[in-house]
This record gives structure tokens, C-alpha cells and sequence, in this order.
């Protein structure tokens, strides 16, 4: 009993310092990403809710996929996301992660991203505005903070299907079986 | 027969045996040439005293040998290195051809150092010069390539150097009627003052040839880079130092004599400290580890040289301290391309890469080296280098102890570089078949850097001799409490104690250490050098990765200025002027008996005309 | 030898080091109109590094190298003397020991270099090679500044120079005025930040040395910069600025010092590495001759 809630309050602090600090993988992989720096930058300033860049999949916590993710670049997606760090959490961004948005019939493209990448947090758009953006990392604070925020278990617990969805869209697979 | 009397004839004896056993058993030749090099050095540091001096008179001239402390310190750096490079030499050696050869030069060189050292008169110093030429000549072109352009250049400016000092012998005995070198010391404050000049100088161009002071330099990396590795230790850590041994001889108890004595002591700490920052920076530039340590070697005997020619006791300490030290880690590093050079097939740095899980003694070997070269505390480095700096500011060279900073902190430049070039980076597949090499080649290098290690904590175990040996010198000792070892003298104030910092050091990163590997154990994995963060990319086994080539571009196109003008073209050119002059008298020398009878004749015919007038 | 001293040394530097890189991240939001993280963010970002799930190494040397940095930090933090007459804050300095100060405080990055090596990146060795290059350009002045002080006041120790401003009652900002101007321009490179982050540079080479290191590893290297920047500040208060009496003084000249290196890099763009060492040789090492020439003459 004592040990689940010091398991608890430990849990609430460092849930507290996650939400409080998130590091966005400056990677833009879509047209979404024009949406980003002015959320960054002076108007908007996402700093203030601790939203800083991060240069390497090794030093960042979040995924954002902004828009939509041709096949192509989801085999160099999903190679970034299996080399950050636990904790870590996908930010679908725009329509085309929903269902596909204004691609939905495109060859090259994905339409549900959540059958390939566990997903956190959808923030609807095309595209959303730098408030709608703030609305959607408040939202992810929201989820770290109740502790639901576990897209990196799910997908780690359902690995073969994740994979066998990947592997039915991405012609050369490369990548070695799993990456942790 | 004195027990030195034997030591030579061991030496001499057991080279000649060595080269003869070749032909006998491979195995029976490397037993003979180990007991030819550490049988004499056993009996040396056993049974050899101070002061008693033997003599071997050869027609007439009696050939003095002795020991005093100063010949005694430097006997340690000879016997050490070398034994410990015998022992490499037998791994590395392993199945190359004409060994025989390389024993025979070896153990001749080594003898030759000691007579260097043990030499009280002039000639048998000078047959001995001569004996560590040619040997070490002959094992400079064991490999056979580039006979011409390497070899003829290292001989030739010895035997410019060497041929100075038979100028400067003669011109004693001349004045002195003696060839002991005590009694040089002792009339030459009466001699005249251009032979004051002259002779000091003239000795100095010999012992800076071989200590590779800018610009008698040029022959130095080709000449390290072309021996074989188990050589150019002893080469660049042992060989050197008879340079400098020389020069202190020469700068302490002659010049020091003499009021004009401060104009050559300036000079030439003025040309160590420029062969210091000139040398790193082209050793910064190299592309192969062997030309890297080279140079880097002639930057290292800059800082010896710029200690011993400020000429206090604090310098001189430091640059003999220094000496030590880059004897050792010069020497280990030798052994490491050597090393590598062995398990790869090439020292090239934008060849080989990714060795550290593969051989990783060597890389401890390495690591311990390049940080004593670099001055770290808590090696053996940050001592000398102390030192140095120290006595450089009390004797108010403020401008010249800039340029040493420099030059030691452009030194972790090539530093991080042959540690990266050869252990770090990329791991890549046609590498992967590399294996540590012998444990008969690992364990003195291993040996040599848990040395320095020691060295830096217990400095006083090298201190002791330096000290007894500048006391022989005629120096006034006020560093008697130089006997604790673990105590460093200030040359401005007190004490110093610094074990317990080290002690700080050492704790506080096992404290770390463990921190970073107990936090977390179990969800801590290691991860191979192909998965990087590169761009969402997985690199393909075959795809090379390695970042080598431009290693230090940004810095080197920086200095950029100061590196336009190499003095090995000087020397080239005065060599290709000298070869056109004798082009021109070739014309006149056809070689040809019928154009000399022709001369002859006229000559008789000239003489016959004009006799009235010439007679 | 004061462990319990030890312990609050390091901690105090570790609180007051990372409130400073807070600081730093809110003027500079302020300097750009926009309002900008909290101070204490710093703390935030290091608690969510140190409690990251899961950590890669790529080898020993990348394993340890933090632990170098921590090291250097470390050591150097026992030195100098952070107040100038405390039992609470032990400190080990000898005579000679700026000297031993200039070395141990290349011992760390070096070991970080040979960590971020092995990871076979090869914007990690860029950026190492970056940093080394720029480290050969900002020594010269600063060596050159300290050569000056200890000329001119005859001693090789920090504890020597503050007491020498305590003697004479001027701050050796005032008596060797072109050594601080020098040792000023020095630190900018010191510190790292604009127009001397080509180290880092995050858009072009990825963040340099730390590209590789998450978790635990950048947690250290977070902790080890702001414990070293502290350091570096209290070394100059002492050596420039006559040390400091009590915390509240402390931290009022070091935040003073402070502001130089953080409003000069948001008023800065980033140099290449070659023209921040001749930007190095030139002004700065003008000044550290002017200071020698001083100490010599005066």
C-alpha cells in the first residue's frame, strides 16, 4: 500500500516535470510544419508552456507529424520515433493524419496514421492555426498529467501489428526487427 | 676488466652473435638479442658506481669512460626505453624479414647511446656519435623505400653536425691539449672570445640536428615516419636526448661562464619555443599518424629545449622532467602505431578508424599517453608542463610562455585527432576481422602508461636523480627538500601539495561513474555506430560514415599564414642550386682521360711559354 | 576536508547555475517581445531528462564522458574559493593553482570529446573538432590576461590576488584594466553562446558533441554546464571583482557578469569557426599585449 503511493506521488512529480517540458523533434514533415515557427516565435511563443526544439531524435520527447506523411517519409519516421527515448509521444497534426485530409485518395500517401504510429494527441486543421496548435500541446500536458500519455507502452505491447501495417505499405524494408 | 668494460662487450658482442643466430633458429636469435639488451642493463644499474672511471687505450689515445648522476639520469631513459622496446620489437618483429639486421643496428644503437652517455673524453664521445648515426641511418632504411630522398637527408645533416663537432674537438685539443671534457670546462673561460662563440656553436649544430630543432628539423618526420615503429621509439624517445643532453653539458658549464651566455641561451629559447608552436601546427595537418607523431615529437623537444636554455633551476627541472616524460609517452605511442600498423596493414587516418572494442589496451595504452601529452592532470604531463610555465614567468619571458600556452593548447588538437582517427568514430566492415595485437606488444605499452600514471601522483621518483644530476653539474642546490615524492617545489612561495587533489579527482568521477551506470541499469542498452541520428536514415553495412578527411580544416585554414612557407624547400632549393654549380663543373670534369691528357699537356705548354715570366 | 561543506558548495552552484540559464532564456524571450519560460525552467528540463524511461550508449568512452564534465566542474568548483571567508564553503586552492585551473578546466570537455568520438556521428566529431579549434582561439587572451595579473602581483594563486585587493582596496578591475577588458572578451568564447555556438549550432549540425546523448547522459551535461558556469562567473568575481563577502553580493556580481555573455549573444550571429579564432587573435589579444605591457612597466 505504501509502496503504490509512493509510487503514486513520485509518478505525479515526474508527470508534473514531463508536461512542464516537452522537447517538439525538429523535424517538418509535411506542410503542417509551416504552421510551426510562428508558433514558436514571438507572437505565439510557445516557450512559455516549456515547448522548446530539439535536434535529435535522441534529445526529444515529442513526434509532431505535421500533415500528411507520404510513404517515403514515414520509413524515415518511423526509424526517428524507434530512436528516441521512453517516454515519448506522437503529435498527429492536420486533417491528413485523421483520415487521410485532402490526400485521401493519393497513391503516395497514409490515411489513418494511428494504425502505423501510436498517436497522443490529434490536433485538427488545414491548416491549424498557432492557437489551435497551443490548444493541442495543452491538451498533451493535460494527458501526461492524468498519466494517459502512453502511446510509447501501446506500441511497444503491439508490435507485430504496428509492424505488420508498416510493412504492407513500405516496399524496401530496411530497418532492423525492433530498435530498443 | 671493469664491469663497463664488459657491458660494451656484451653490447658489441652480443650484436654480432644476434646476426649470426639469425641463420641458426629464429627463436635462439630472438633470446640472444633479448639478453644482448637487458643483460648489460641489469648490470649497469647493479653494478656500475659513481665515479670510478675505466679506460681502454687505443693506439696512444686513451678513451675515458665513467658515471656521474647527470649521465646516470640519462641512463634511465635509454635503458628503460630500450628494454622496453626490445621486448615490442620481438611481437613486432614476428615474421618480417632480415631480422638479423634490424637486431644487429638496434642493439649497436643502444650501445652507442650508453657510450654516449658513460664518453668523460671527446673521441670516444665522438665514435660513439658516429656509431648512433650509422646505426640508426641503417634501420632508417630497412624498409627500402625512398632510400634516396629520406635516408641521404638524415645522414647528411648528422654528418654536417657531426663533422661541426670534430671542428669544435679539434679546435679544444688545439687550445687545451686534451680531450677530456672536464678540463674543456675548465680553461674555457680563458679562451678568446671568438673561440668562446665558436666552439659552443659548433657543438650546438650537432647535438640540434639530433634534437630536431627548427631548422634542422627536415629530416626528422620523414625519418621517424620510415623506420620501423619498434625503432622510432627509441628513435624519437631515447635518440633525441642525447641532443639535449649534449646541449645541457655545453649551455651549463660552458656558457653559463661567460657573460655573452645569456645572448645564446635567449636564442635558443627563443628557437624551442618557435619549433614548439611550428611543429603542432603541422602536426595538426597530417594525414598519417606516423608523419603526426613526428612532428608533434620536434614540437615536444621545442619545450625541452626552450626549459633548458632558460637556464634556472626551475627550468632546467622542468625540461628534463619533460624529457621523461616524452620519452615515455612518445615511446608508447610509437608502440601503438606500431600496433595498429601490424593488426590493419596502415596508419593512415583516413583509412583505418573505429578500433577502441577491437583493441582496447592499445587504446588504454593511447589514451594514457596522449593525455600526458597534453599536460591533464593527473598524469605525469601537467608536472613538467607546470614547471615550465612557472619558471618561464619568474624569469620574465612572458611573451615566450604565450607561445608555449599555444602551441600546448594546439596540442589537443592533434591529440583528439590520432585518438579519433585511429580508436573513435565509425565502426566499418572491412575492419571488423582486427584483433588486439600480442600480448608481448600490449604489455610495455600498458606498462609505460600505468608509468606515467605513477609519475604524475609520485613526481619526486624522476625528480630525485634530475636533482642529484644538476647538482654534479655545479648547480647550487636549494631543492634539497626535493625528497619527498610527492611534493612539488614553488619557485615562489611554499609548498605545494597536490596527492589530495588527485585523490579528488579520482573520487569524484568513480562517483559519477557509478551514478551514471547504476541509474537506470536495466533499461540502459548499448547501441552499435550505424544507429546514429542521421536523418531518419539506416545506413548500410558497407556505408562509410567515417569522418576523417578536413579532420581540422577550420583551424588550419585559420593559421593558415604562419604555415605557408616550409623550410624543407629552402634546403631542397640550396640542394638543387648546389647540384646546377656542379652541373656547370661538370663541364669542366668531363670524366673524360682524353679532355684531362689535353689539360696536362696545355698546363706544360703554358708553363713552357711563359716561364720568364712566372719564374 | 568538509563533505558536508562539499555538498552544499555543489548544490548551491547547481541551484544558482541552472536560475541563471532560466534567466538567460527570459531575457532573451523579453529581448524578442514575447513573454518566455518561467525561470526555473531549466530545473523542469533537467527532472524530465534525469526521469527519461530508458537510456543507449554507444561504448565506455560515450558512457563516461559526462562523467568527465562532471569532473572538471567538480574539481574546479573546490578550488575557487566561492565566498572569500566561510567555514560552510570549503575549498582547496594552493599556491600555482590557476595554472592547475587552466588545465582542469580543458580536462572535461576533452573527456566529453572522446565520448561523443565513439559514437560514430560524425556531426558529434564536427563539432568536437569545432570546439577545440575554438578553444586554441579564446586561450590566448585569457591566458595572456592571467599571465598579466600574476606578473603584476607576483603570485599564481586566486587566494593571492584576492588578497592583494583586499590589501590595496581597488578591485583589480580598476588596476589592470586591460586584463579584465581581455579576460571579459575571453569569456564570451568561454561560455559559448552567440556569436561563438558553432559548436552547437542546432539547425546546421545537429547540436554538435550532444547529439547522441538523451536521459541520464544530458541530464549530467546539463547539471556539469550550469555547475561550470557558476564557476567560471565566482572565478571572475574573485579574480576581478574582489570576491564576495556573503551569497546576496555573490549573486549580485555574478548576475552582473552574467549579462555581458547573454546580451552580447542576443545582439550577435553566429561566427564561422575560422573567424571566431581571428576574432580572437585580433581585439582580444591586443588587449591581453596592453596588459602585459602594463604589468611589465607599471
Amino acid at each position: 500500500m505504501n509502496d503504490k503511493n509512493s509510487q503514486k506521488i513520485v509518478d505525479i512529480i515526474q508527470n508534473w516535470a514531463r508536461k512542464h517540458s516537452i522537447w517538439v523533434l525538429a523535424y517538418g514533415t509535411g506542410c503542417g510544419a509551416i504552421e510551426i515557427p510562428p508558433t514558436m516565435t514571438s507572437r505565439y511563443d510557445a516557450e512559455r508552456l516549456g515547448v522548446r526544439g530539439a535536434a535529435t531524435p535522441r534529445q526529444a520527447d515529442v513526434l509532431l507529424i505535421s500533415g500528411y506523411l507520404t510513404v517515403k517519409t514515414i520509413k524515415r519516421v518511423i526509424r526517428v520515433y524507434e530512436q528516441m527515448q521512453d517516454p515519448k509521444y506522437v503529435i498527429g497534426f492536420g486533417s491528413c493524419t485523421i483520415n487521410g485530409g485532402m490526400y485521401y485518395d493519393s497513391y503516395n500517401t497514409i490515411n489513418v496514421l494511428d494504425r502505423y504510429l501510436p498517436v497522443d494527441v490529434y490536433i485538427n486543421g488545414c491548416m491549424p492555426r498557432p492557437e489551435a496548435v497551443l490548444s493541442g500541446f495543452a491538451q498533451l500536458q493535460k494527458r501526461i498529467a492524468a498519466g494517459r500519455a502512453t502511446g510509447a507502452q501501446h506500441y511497444k505491447e503491439n508490435l507485430e501489428w504496428y509492424r505488420a501495417n508498416q510493412k504492407k505499405i513500405i516496399p524496401n524494408w530496411v530497418m532492423p526487427d525492433y530498435n530498443w | 676488466m671493469e664491469m663497463i668494460h664488459i657491458i660494451f662487450l656484451i653490447f658489441f658482442g652480443g650484436a654480432i652473435i644476434t646476426y649470426f643466430a639469425g641463420k641458426v633458429s629464429k627463436v635462439l636469435q630472438d633470446i640472444l638479442f633479448l639478453i644482448s639488451v637487458l643483460v648489460p642493463a641489469y648490470l649497469f644499474f647493479a653494478y656500475v658506481s659513481m665515479g670510478k672511471d675505466v679506460s681502454l687505450t687505443l693506439g696512444g689515445i686513451s678513451l675515458i669512460w665513467g658515471v656521474n648522476h647527470f649521465s646516470w639520469f640519462f641512463s634511465l631513459i635509454v635503458l628503460g626505453l630500450g628494454s622496453m622496446a626490445a621486448i615490442y620489437s620481438l611481437g613486432f618483429m614476428k615474421g618480417k624479414e632480415r631480422k638479423g639486421y634490424f637486431y644487429f643496428n638496434f642493439i649497436l644503437s643502444i650501445m652507442s647511446m650508453m657510450g654516449i652517455l658513460l664518453s668523460q673524453d671527446l673521441i670516444s664521445f665522438f665514435i660513439f656519435w658516429e656509431i648512433m648515426t650509422w646505426t640508426s641511418y641503417l634501420i632508417t632504411i630497412y624498409s627500402g623505400n625512398d632510400i634516396q630522398r629520406i635516408g641521404i637527408k638524415y645522414f647528411v645533416f648528422s654528418a654536417i653536425g657531426a663533422y661541426a663537432m670534430l671542428m669544435a674537438i679539434v679546435m679544444v685539443h688545439h687550445l687545451s691539449g686534451t680531450f677530456l671534457i672536464g678540463d674543456m670546462i675548465k680553461i674555457y673561460p680563458h679562451m678568446s672570445l671568438s673561440m668562446q662563440i665558436w666552439i659552443p656553436i659548433l657543438f650546438l649544430m650537432a647535438f640540434g640536428v639530433k634534437a630536431a630543432m627548427m631548422p634542422l628539423h627536415v629530416w626528422a618526420p620523414d625519418a621517424y615516419s620510415n623506420a620501423p615503429m619498434a625503432y622510432t621509439s627509441v628513435f624519437s624517445g631515447a635518440l633525441s636526448k642525447m641532443g639535449i643532453y649534449g646541449m645541457v653539458i655545453i649551455l651549463v658549464t660552458m656558457t653559463n661562464q661567460i657573460p655573452q651566455g645569456t645572448w645564446f641561451r635567449e636564442i635558443l629559447a627563443w628557437l624551442g619555443g618557435i619549433t614548439a608552436a611550428l611543429g603542432t601546427l603541422w602536426a595538426i595537418r597530417q594525414d598519417d599518424a606516423k608523419k603526426l607523431l613526428a612532428y608533434s615529437s620536434v614540437a615536444q623537444l621545442g619545450y625541452i629545449i626552450t626549459g633548458i636554455a632558460i637556464g634556472t633551476e626551475l627550468a632546467m627541472l622542468a625540461g628534463l622532467f619533460l624529457a621523461v616524460m616524452h620519452a615515455l609517452f612518445k615511446g608508447t605511442l610509437f608502440m601503438v602505431t606500431g600496433a595498429v600498423e601490424k593488426q590493419t596493414g596502415t596508419t593512415n587516418f583516413n583509412e583505418v578508424t573505429g578500433l577502441i572494442r577491437k583493441m582496447p589496451w592499445t587504446f588504454l595504452a593511447a589514451l594514457l599517453s596522449i593525455i600526458a601529452l597534453a599536460g591533464i592532470p593527473p598524469l605525469g604531463g601537467f608536472v613538467g608542463k607546470w614547471m615550465l610555465y612557472e619558471s618561464l614567468i619568474t624569469s620574465n619571458h612572458y611573451l615566450l610562455v604565450i607561445l608555449v600556452f599555444f602551441s600546448s593548447t594546439a596540442a589537443f588538437l592533434y591529440c583528439y585527432k590520432f585518438l579519433f582517427g585511429f580508436f573513435l568514430g565509425q565502426e566499418e566492415k572491412e575492419w571488423s576481422h582486427v584483433k588486439e595485437a600480442p600480448a608481448v606488444m600490449v604489455v610495455p605499452m600498458v606498462l609505460m602508461g600505468l608509468f606515467m600514471f605513477v609519475l604524475g601522483t609520485f613526481p619526486g621518483i624522476v625528480l630525485k636523480p634530475i636533482n642529484n644530476g644538476l647538482v654534479d653539474l655545479g648547480f647550487v642546490d636549494s631543492f634539497k627538500h626535493l625528497w619527498n615524492s610527492s611534493i612539488i617545489l614553488n619557485g615562489w612561495g611554499n609548498q605545494v601539495v597536490l596527492q589530495p587533489i588527485l585523490y579528488y579527482i579520482i573520487a569524484v568521477f568513480v562517483f559519477f561513474a557509478i551514478f551514471l551506470s547504476w541509474k537506470g541499469f536495466r533499461t540502459t542498452r548499448y547501441v552499435t555506430t550505424k544507429d546514429i541520428s542521421s536523418s531518419g536514415e539506416v545506413p548500410a553495412e558497407d556505408e562509410n560514415l567515417t569522418f576523417s578527411v578536413g579532420f581540422m580544416q577550420p583551424f588550419l585554414r585559420a593559421v593558415a599564414p604562419a604555415m605557408r612557407r616550409q623550410i624543407d624547400k629552402y634546403y631542397t632549393g640550396i640542394a638543387e642550386g648546389l647540384e646546377s654549380l656542379f652541373e656547370f663543373m661538370r663541364k669542366v670534369y668531363t670524366g673524360n682521360g682524353q679532355t684531362y691528357a689535353i689539360y696536362v699537356f696545355i698546363f706544360v705548354v703554358v708553363v713552357l711559354l711563359f716561364k720568364n715570366v712566372l719564374f | 576536508m568538509n563533505i558536508l561543506g562539499a555538498v552544499v558548495t555543489f548544490l548551491l552552484a547547481f541551484v544558482v547555475g541552472m536560475t541563471y540559464g532560466g534567466l538567460n532564456r527570459k531575457i532573451t524571450a523579453r529581448i524578442q517581445n514575447r513573454k518566455g519560460p518561467p525561470f526555473y525552467q531549466n530545473f523542469i528540463d533537467a527532472f524530465k531528462l534525469a526521469s527519461k524511461k530508458s537510456a543507449i550508449h554507444h561504448g565506455a568512452m560515450h558512457h563516461l564522458g559526462p562523467a568527465f564534465l562532471m569532473v572538471s566542474s567538480v574539481v574546479t568548483l573546490m578550488i575557487v574559493p566561492v565566498l572569500t571567508h566561510s567555514q560552510w564553503f570549503p575549498n582547496l586552492n594552493f599556491q600555482g593553482d590557476l595554472i592547475f585551473l587552466l588545465y582542469i578546466m580543458t580536462f572535461g570537455p576533452l573527456g566529453m570529446a572522446l565520448g561523443a568520438g565513439q559514437t560514430g556521428n560524425p556531426n558529434s566529431a564536427i563539432g568536437v573538432t569545432r570546439g577545440l579549434s575554438q578553444m586554441v582561439g579564446f586561450e590566448i587572451p585569457w591566458v595572456m590576461a592571467l599571465v598579466a595579473i600574476m606578473i603584476q602581483y607576483h603570485t599564481t594563486s586566486i587566494t593571492g590576488l584576492m588578497a592583494a585587493q583586499a590589501q590595496s582596496g581597488t578591485w583589480l578591475m580598476f588596476s589592470s584594466p586591460f586584463a579584465f577588458i581581455a579576460a571579459i572578451l575571453a569569456m564570451l568564447g568561454m561560455f559559448g553562446y552567440s556569436p561563438f555556438d558553432v559548436v552547437i549550432a542546432p539547425a546546421e549540425l545537429a547540436s554538435g558533441p550532444a547529439s547522441e546523448n538523451g536521459g541520464k547522459y544530458l541530464f549530467t551535461m546539463m547539471s556539469s554546464g550550469s555547475v561550470f558556469a557558476f564557476v567560471k562567473l565566482t572565478l571572475y568575481v574573485d579574480l576581478f571583482l574582489g570576491g564576495a563577502d556573503n551569497i546576496i553580493m555573490l549573486l549580485i556580481k555574478t548576475f552582473a557578469l552574467y549579462m555581458i555573455p547573454v546580451l552580447y549573444s542576443n545582439t550577435s550571429v553566429r561566427y564561422r569557426t575560422e573567424q571566431s579564432i581571428r576574432w580572437f587573435w585580433g581585439w582580444p589579444t591586443f588587449f591581453g599585449l596592453l596588459a602585459i605591457l602594463q604589468a611589465v612597466i607599471f
